[in-house]
């Protein structure tokens, strides 16, 4: 194996422990910064660690209908955002470029959300079904938003690669980027739904249906769904601000790297505002609006493919 | 005056159907007629003149009178009378036309009265076990006299299972309860769901019945009784408490002294602001703002600093006995009361501005849980939930009790019928209650807080109290009795009849507005399973291992 | 327009500030008239069971070991802090005190348990002159309550009886 083999492994496990080490600390912000609002103290910022460690210390119940599925759907929940981690630029240039293209960043992207469907699934209980089919209802209108935005992103700068395209290629049109402010404001109104919070926690709505989806799961199998869902909202924050908010990446390791890091922050406090702000939308609602949102996605992605 | 017209009314109308009749005050009747004649009487006051059905009562009267009793309340709001048709059953043959095809709110109250009193209602359209445990033994009637208030019957059946209905053609069964975050109580509702939109339920409920009438009746006295009543209810155990001493001192003739009065309204009030608060906190968790939530809780704590003040605790009060109240409203609180509210009210201005243009709260709750005039008339539903649905009842008005003939207030409407509607007058109903507050505290003169009762009260005697509990109408019945005990009492909470309508609400909507619509009807679970329980771990004997409860919990039920 | 209310609510909430109180790290303050765990001062106490006789849980137990010596055992279980013991009273030997963290491994650790020394008049010693007519059960003379199995007997006599049964649940007045 030559160096850059090399180097490129390092730095996409280097990507997968950064995710790992970050996400319950952004969840703990989310958290701190929903008590203030709700005019409480809060837990402790760190307080997801001890969550994760004490869920992953207990005894696992293996309660649903196909226990073999649902270890499967935990590991690969957990194993397909981590994947997704390793292809992200974090500040540095994207580790695995040679590897892997965006028509790959979009499947290993839904198959994130499919694990959510097989976990449900293979629970087998009755709110367990009705909260996957309500996720497989969302899925069909929301997943397809981001697709559209790596793809005009692709059309504009006319090639698959991973670096190319998540480094602000929406606006890589000569004028003013058309296709690359409608799909910013269309993912901004949607982002809700892609990192699971309200008003769009439809399938884990916990005063509905008993957390949907997660219901058979406890001890270690409920620790890593927790830090694959922790770990989501990282990796959807940082395909953000690679793919539209990319001033400031050229700038040398530590500016460049704490600038992004810090576009991150600022993302996830703007997730916080809007969950503790909201009520939570009922399926149909939340259909209505995704589809509208993926209407105005096409009419983007025509005009994208005429250059603008 | 009214109540004299009213028994014109009826002996106009049926005369020689009427054995007797009792006319205590001015806006009580008591009418007892001949056992085949019930349903007759029944039918022509809720229908012909329009009365609303408040409550239908067993009685065993054996040691006494040798019969039965069975007594039918209705109430006339506008003309502010609350009447009672009686009638006696011998002690044989306890069998009574049932109501229920003309009056529907009596389903739940006859089918009660079968299982713990044992009077058939002939006719009843579904004649099903709705508060003993189904194991329990048949022909055993916990409220009979004969009966002791502790035993444990030998024939007690723990295996015995509940066979539910079969579901309507296409629907699948989504279980609701009886373990769910939402509820703070059990409750089952079986949903039949067809996509995500239930078609239908069956509800079965009482799971936490405690015997509370049957110990009232059995061991305690006319004065132990409050503390009890006041328990009914984990949030409004003060109308319980004031609705059972009033109907006392109804029976008793009693008239409590006027600070009295006012110091038990204004607790009342007080009652009434927690609860609304807590309820536009929990409707708001439920549709998923747990930031309103909190907001409502914050706002809501001064309220309870303020009761624990007056009375010593922050729920129950332990306000009543017979003839007066047991605390004092001194000067100092007397200030701090009123610096409490003004503080209150500023700060749910703002929220119920903010609240009432908030478009999306209100998509979660426009049309949702529909209850018109029709089902509010059916099913005998009361509270907010009636008076968003434009029916225009409220006990406060219509059959004024302690204060409120001596305060103005508003009655608040709304037309929608539906969760958004109820939102709005219970978020302003709120005012309301902090100006009657303001009323008393202005009115109130000094003098004696409790009546000196010299006699013994008189045996036999029926009272009637209705008291606007947050959630509807509360209703009491007593019979007065030897060595200081009632001979019955009888406990109608709100949430009994309201719950009654809650299947027909459900129908035809989603199933995620099913707790929005359940939570709309502010239920109170521990107010309606008020009866009976005897403690089955001490009658049978099989002792629960680990692994044995572990399997029970984790194995598939059908 | 949502958007506004939206911010009209956020302000509500930042206006509030942070409410969480320290406790149970700190101490909170009690208002005076708080109902906490009554307190029994055998001092002052003269065995007149006024407290047994009006507690709605009937968690006082009274049982008169021989003509001179009465026992009230307060159980504490099901006492509901009601209050009612302290009001009626005659002596004020009953204090509503201000504790309320009586959780415990051991229950008898709640109980409270007078022996008093019933002198003078041997009949009249034991009757209540009760605050109003509506007094429970009109329990007067010798009482049998089982302080072993924590349990109310509904009975009273007039004279002391050598035999206690325990299966009395029908209620006997002298």
């Amino acid at each position: 194996m030559d160096r850059s083999t090399i180097w490129m492994i390092v730095a996409g496990l280097l990507n997968v422990g950064l995710v790992l080490l970050v996400a319950p600390f952004f969840q703990g912000v989310l958290r701190k910064v929903t008590a203030r609002i709700q005019s409480r103290q809060g837990p402790p910022v760190r307080q997801p660690y001890f969550d994760l460690l004490k869920l992953l210390g207990k005894e696992d119940i293996e309660s649903g209908e196909t226990p073999a599925m649902q270890r499967f759907a935990v590991y690969l929940s957990l194993a397909t955002v981590l994947t997704v981690a390793c292809l992200l630029p974090m500040g540095f240039a994207a580790p695995m470029n040679g590897a892997g293209d965006v028509i790959l960043l979009i499947y290993l992207l839904t198959l994130c959300g499919i694990c959510t469907l097989l976990a449900g699934l293979a629970a087998g209980s009755t709110y367990s079904l009705v909260g996957i089919s309500r996720e497989m209802m969302g899925m069909i209108t929301l997943e397809p938003l981001f697709a559209i935005a790596i793809i005009v992103g692709a059309l504009h700068t006319g090639s698959l690669r991973l670096d190319t395209v998540l480094n602000g290629s929406v606006y890589a049109t000569a004028g003013v980027p058309f296709s690359g402010l409608i799909m910013l404001v269309v993912i901004l109104m949607s982002f809700q739904g892609f990192v699971q919070r309200v008003p769009f926690d439809i399938s884990e709505a916990e005063t509905e249906l008993m957390e949907g989806p997660l219901m058979e799961y406890s001890g270690p199998k409920l620790a890593l769904f927790k830090y694959a869902y922790m770990a989501k909202l990282v990796i959807y924050s940082t395909l953000f601000v690679a793919l539209f908010v990319p001033w400031g990446s050229e700038l040398a390791f530590p500016l460049g790297w704490l600038l992004f890091w810090g576009k991150v922050f600022v993302l996830v406090l703007l997730v916080t505002l809007v969950a503790a702000t909201h009520a939570r939308y009922r399926i149909d609602q939340a259909i209505r609006y995704f589809a509208g949102l993926l209407a105005i996605a096409l009419v983007a992605l025509v005009l994208a493919s005429y250059g603008h | 005056m009214i109540a004299r017209e009213m028994f014109e009314k009826f002996k106009a109308r049926f005369g020689p159907l009427i054995d007797r009749a009792d006319l205590p005050n001015d806006r009580r009747l008591f009418v007892f007629v001949d056992r085949s004649a019930v349903k007759y009487v029944c039918q022509h006051v809720f229908r012909e003149l329009d009365a609303r059905y408040v409550i239908t009562i067993g009685a065993d009267d054996r040691p006494f009178s040798g019969n039965f009793i069975v007594a039918h309340n209705f109430a006339f709001d506008k003309e502010h009378l609350l009447c009672s048709v009686l009638t006696q059953l011998p002690a044989d043959d306890p069998k009574i036309d049932s109501i229920t095809d003309m009056v529907p709110a009596a389903s739940w109250a006859e089918r009660e009265m079968r299982d713990l009193v044992g009077i058939e209602p002939v006719g009843h359209h579904y004649p099903k076990r709705l508060v003993l445990p189904d194991g329990w033994p048949e022909g055993n009637h916990p409220l009979r006299k004969d009966v002791a208030w502790n035993e444990v019957p030998a024939e007690f059946d723990p295996e015995r299972e509940f066979h539910f209905d079969d579901p309507p053609e296409g629907c699948t069964v989504v279980p609701f309860g009886p373990f769910h975050p939402t509820l703070d109580e059990p409750a089952h509702f079986r949903l039949y769901v067809e996509g995500e939109m239930v078609r239908g339920c069956e509800y079965r409920g009482f799971m936490v019945h405690r015997g509370i009438e049957k110990l009232a009746e059995s061991v305690m006295g006319y004065n132990d009784i409050p503390m009890l009543a006041e328990r009914i209810c984990g949030i409004c155990g003060c109308v319980h408490n004031v609705a059972y001493v009033q109907a006392v001192e109804e029976a008793a003739a009693l008239k409590p002294p006027p600070r009295a009065e006012y110091i038990r309204t204004i607790m009342l009030e007080l009652e009434r602001l927690h609860s609304h608060l807590l309820w536009t906190g929990l409707a708001c968790h439920i549709v998923g703002f747990d930031t309103l939530f909190m907001q409502s809780f914050r706002i809501r704590e001064p309220i309870m600093w303020m009761a624990e003040k007056i009375s010593g605790n922050r729920k129950t009060y332990a306000l009543c006995v017979v003839g007066g109240v047991r605390w004092e409203i001194t000067p100092e609180i007397r200030g701090e009361l009123r610096q409490t509210l003004d503080k209150l009210e500023t700060e749910w201005r703002s929220v119920v501005a903010a609240v009432s243009r908030d478009r999306n709260i209100q998509k979660r709750t426009w049309g949702v849980g529909m209850a018109d005039k029709d089902l509010v008339k059916e099913a005998g539903l009361i509270g907010p939930v009636a008076r968003a649905a434009g029916v225009d009842i409220d006990c406060r008005r219509d059959h004024p009790y302690a204060a409120y003939d001596r305060v103005e207030f508003d009655v608040i409407t709304e037309h929608g019928g539906d969760v958004w509607s109820r939102l709005l007058v219970r978020m302003r109903e709120v005012f309301e209650s902090i100006r009657i507050i303001r009323q008393c505290l202005d009115k109130m003169e000094p003098g004696p807080l409790q009546l000196e009762i010299k006699d013994e009260l008189p045996i036999g005697r029926m009272g009637l109290s209705s008291v606007e509990a947050p959630r509807g109408e509360s209703h009491h019945f007593v019979i007065t009795g030897e060595n200081n005990r009632p001979r019955r009492w009888r406990v109608r909470a709100p949430t009994y009849q309201n719950l009654q309508g809650v299947p027909r609400m459900i129908k035809d909507q989603q199933i995620a507005d099913m707790t929005i619509s359940l939570g709309s009807i502010d239920p109170c679970f521990s107010c309606t399973d008020r009866l009976e329980t005897i403690d089955l771990r001490s009658g049978t004997t099989k002792i629960w291992a680990q692994e044995e409860l572990l399997k029970l919990t984790r194995a598939k039920k059908a | 327009m949502s958007v506004l209310s939206k911010l009209e609510e956020a302000l509500v909430c930042l206006k509030a500030g942070k409410v969480t109180l320290p406790y149970p790290a700190q101490a909170q303050p009690l208002p005076e008239k708080f109902r906490g765990r009554p307190i029994f001062d055998a001092t002052k106490c003269i065995g007149c069971a006024g407290c047994a006789n009006n507690c709605p849980a009937r968690e006082i137990l009274v049982v008169d070991l021989c003509q001179e010596v009465r026992i009230l055992q307060y159980l504490g279980r099901r006492c509901t802090y009601c209050g009612r013991c302290a009001e009626v009273c005659p002596e004020k030997a009953i204090t509503m005190s201000q504790e309320f963290e009586n959780g415990t491994n051991a229950i008898h650790d709640l109980g409270q348990r007078l022996e008093i020394f019933m002198s003078t008049c041997q009949r009249c010693g034991r009757c209540f002159k009760e605050p109003s007519v509506l007094e429970q059960l009109k329990m007067k003379g010798y009482r049998f309550d089982d302080v072993q199995n924590e349990r109310w007997i509904y009975r009273s006599r007039a004279f002391l009886e050598e035999e206690k049964t325990v299966d009395d649940i029908a209620i006997e007045l002298d």
